[in-house]
């Protein structure tokens, strides 16, 4: 008896409510605005974790290009003692505690039935790479541009986030052997 | 009404919360509060009257070589005149403009133009949009030009005079002036506007250039 | 109330990334309570079986929205300190469907792929890899990009400026279409299950 009350206990627990957790990731990005008077980001901080990286394997490399640099800042501090780079580390940690809470944290592989964990992993690479290049393209992903534009009305991230969703409706059809 | 609500799933309340609130912001107004200040005229009378609004060119001088970086100038006058000639590190933005332009509010800003009346009116705008940290130049460009691009001493002038010429000359030289020794008629030659490459020994490029890294994602 | 509060100089930059680790839990810990750290439920969104998706992320926006609205209007929050990414309509239109074509290709997006990662999805290690890469071909090119990221550039603008009617009309606008198409996705939920 007691031991089935734990392996239940254990079961994974429903996900929340979307309209009440889209509610408090609102609160938290208000609160973003009204701390900092900026909003939420993710792909920004990958970008100066690639910038120091880049720095320490070929600086030549590096001062040639716009681009790392506005990463580097003006070199008086650290690449990585940014704001963004401390709010995803938030985000892998808030994400753990969730995941804990309500026993979700389980080594996997997520796919549909139909398709290998080698295919899988090989599409999750390639659809990360267009991701990180289509986020440089549009100077934000879906938390700087969408979630955190969308808020501001702003112009672009209302456009961007009309195309985010036709270009993944369009693409769906293709992909459905990986989730279907 | 109440019971009504209280039938509704937690779903439909939050619609018709959220759905309220939005009706309420058809009639609410801008939240953007811009254009729209109120000022309290006694304390900008007390600040004029304490001096409190300007800086001289001497000091402004002072904290150019010192490479300070803590404020920011402001150029008041048109894009030709500014492209002329302009105050090491500074960037330009018309009155016009100033009012579309958002500054921080820990922000240091010094306004100058031509002479004194534009960076006045635009000192009021500001104060008036509730910055607090805004200075004008006194006597503005012109008084620039006199006391430290080519400041001239008279020849009866007294020693303590003298003295403090050589620090006032070796100023002005690191802003590519030309000081003088004369009679106060010469005051009026020819004074060539130093190139805008000077000074040599700054770096130009620090300072305004020297922007954070973008705030997006 | 003097808000943004790090703008008014209220706090330093070493106190900011403190509150920048706790904004990121906050951020994670509902992107996780969503379901976000799943692949399968984020592109169920495109296939129309699950619409978290699209619901997660209009309650957010709505929230935030009309959060910013009412301390605007109060007086409470000065918005026009709040950053604002310039709009460069065509890169971002480019950059918009390229990153949705990755999102379904890939499962997930940036932010949700650290949730997933924390939460054990190999998939969501190999995506993170994928978009450090993908950035990496970015500072790549940039160089040739250069013209054409820095096109169409229509500074800070908002909907309300665009369109030129008044803040609140589009506040309202934006939740009406937000609750439409909430029951929409509800009837296309309950469609689907059948």
């Amino acid at each position: 008896m007691n031991h089935q009350e734990s392996q239940i206990n254990f079961q994974p627990k429903p996900y929340m409510n979307p309209y009440l957790a889209g509610i408090g990731l609102g609160l938290v990005l208000l609160l973003s605005f009204v701390i900092m008077g900026r909003g939420l980001g993710a792909s920004g901080a990958f970008s100066s974790l690639l910038s120091a990286g880049m720095e320490k394997i070929s600086p030549e490399h590096v001062k040639s290009n716009e681009f790392y640099l506005e990463y580097l800042g003006d070199g008086t501090t650290s690449p990585l003692k940014d704001w963004l780079v401390f709010e995803v580390i938030g985000v892998f940690a808030g994400g753990l505690l969730s995941g804990a809470l309500a026993h979700r944290i389980k080594k996997d592989i997520e796919k549909g039935p139909r398709i290998s964990n080698f295919g899988r992993l090989a599409f999750a690479f390639i659809g990360g790479a267009m991701m990180g290049f289509g986020a440089k393209l549009a100077r934000g992903c879906t938390s700087g541009q969408a979630l955190t534009g969308g808020a501001l009305l702003n112009v672009g991230s209302w456009a961007f986030m009309l195309c985010v969703f036709a270009g993944a409706y369009a693409f769906a059809y293709f992909m459905r052997r990986q989730w279907r | 009404m109440k019971n009504l609500f209280g039938q509704l799933s937690l779903n439909q309340k939050i619609a018709v919360v959220t759905l309220l609130l939005g009706l309420i912001a058809i009639f609410a107004g801008n939240p953007y509060q811009g254009n729209y200040t109120r000022i309290d005229a006694k304390e900008i009378a007390l600040i004029v009257q304490k001096e409190l609004d300007h800086i001289t060119a001497e000091e402004l001088a002072d904290w150019i070589i010192k490479e300070k970086s803590d404020f920011r100038l402001i150029d008041l006058r048109s894009e030709n005149e500014f492209s002329e000639y302009h105050i090491p590190k500074a960037e330009n933005i018309q009155l016009i403009d100033l009012n579309n332009y958002t500054f921080l509010p820990t922000e240091k800003i010094i306004l100058y133009s031509e002479g004194g009346i534009h960076s006045a009116q635009a000192w009021f705008l500001m104060i008036a949009r509730g910055y607090k940290n805004v200075y004008m130049l006194k006597g503005g460009l012109d008084e620039w030009k006199e006391k430290i691009l080519f400041p001239i001493i008279s020849e009866n002038a007294t020693p303590d005079e003298i003295k403090n010429f050589e620090r006032i000359k070796e100023v002005s030289r690191y802003f590519g002036g030309s000081p003088q020794t004369g009679k106060i008629e010469d005051i009026r030659v020819k004074k060539e506007l130093p190139k805008l490459e000077m000074p040599a020994q700054g770096s130009p490029q620090t300072g305004t250039q020297k922007k954070k890294k973008k705030e997006g994602c | 109330m003097n808000a943004p509060f790090f703008k008014y100089g209220y706090f330093g930059d070493d106190l900011s990334l403190v509150v920048a680790f706790i904004i990121g839990i906050g951020f994670g810990f509902f992107l996780e309570r969503a379901g976000f750290g799943s692949a399968k439920k984020l592109t169920a969104q495109f296939y129309f079986t699950d619409m978290s998706v699209f619901k997660v992320m209009f309650s957010a926006i709505v929230t935030a929205m009309i959060g910013l609205y009412y301390l605007g209007v109060l007086g409470l929050l000065n918005l026009s300190l709040v950053y604002l990414t310039p709009t460069y309509l065509i890169p971002q239109i480019i950059g918009g469907l390229i990153l949705g074509i990755g999102f379904v290709i890939g499962g997930y997006c940036p932010g949700t792929s650290c949730v997933a990662v924390s939460t054990g999805k190999i998939d969501a290690l190999v995506f993170l890899i994928g978009v450090i890469g993908g950035i990496f071909v970015f500072g790549e090119v940039f160089p040739l990009l250069k013209v054409f990221y820095y096109s169409s550039n229509m500074g800070n603008l908002t909907l309300p400026q665009l369109f030129n009617i008044p803040y609140g009309l589009v506040v309202f606008l934006v939740v009406l279409m937000a609750i439409g198409g909430f029951m929409g996705a509800e009837y296309v939920e309950k469609k689907m299950k059948k």
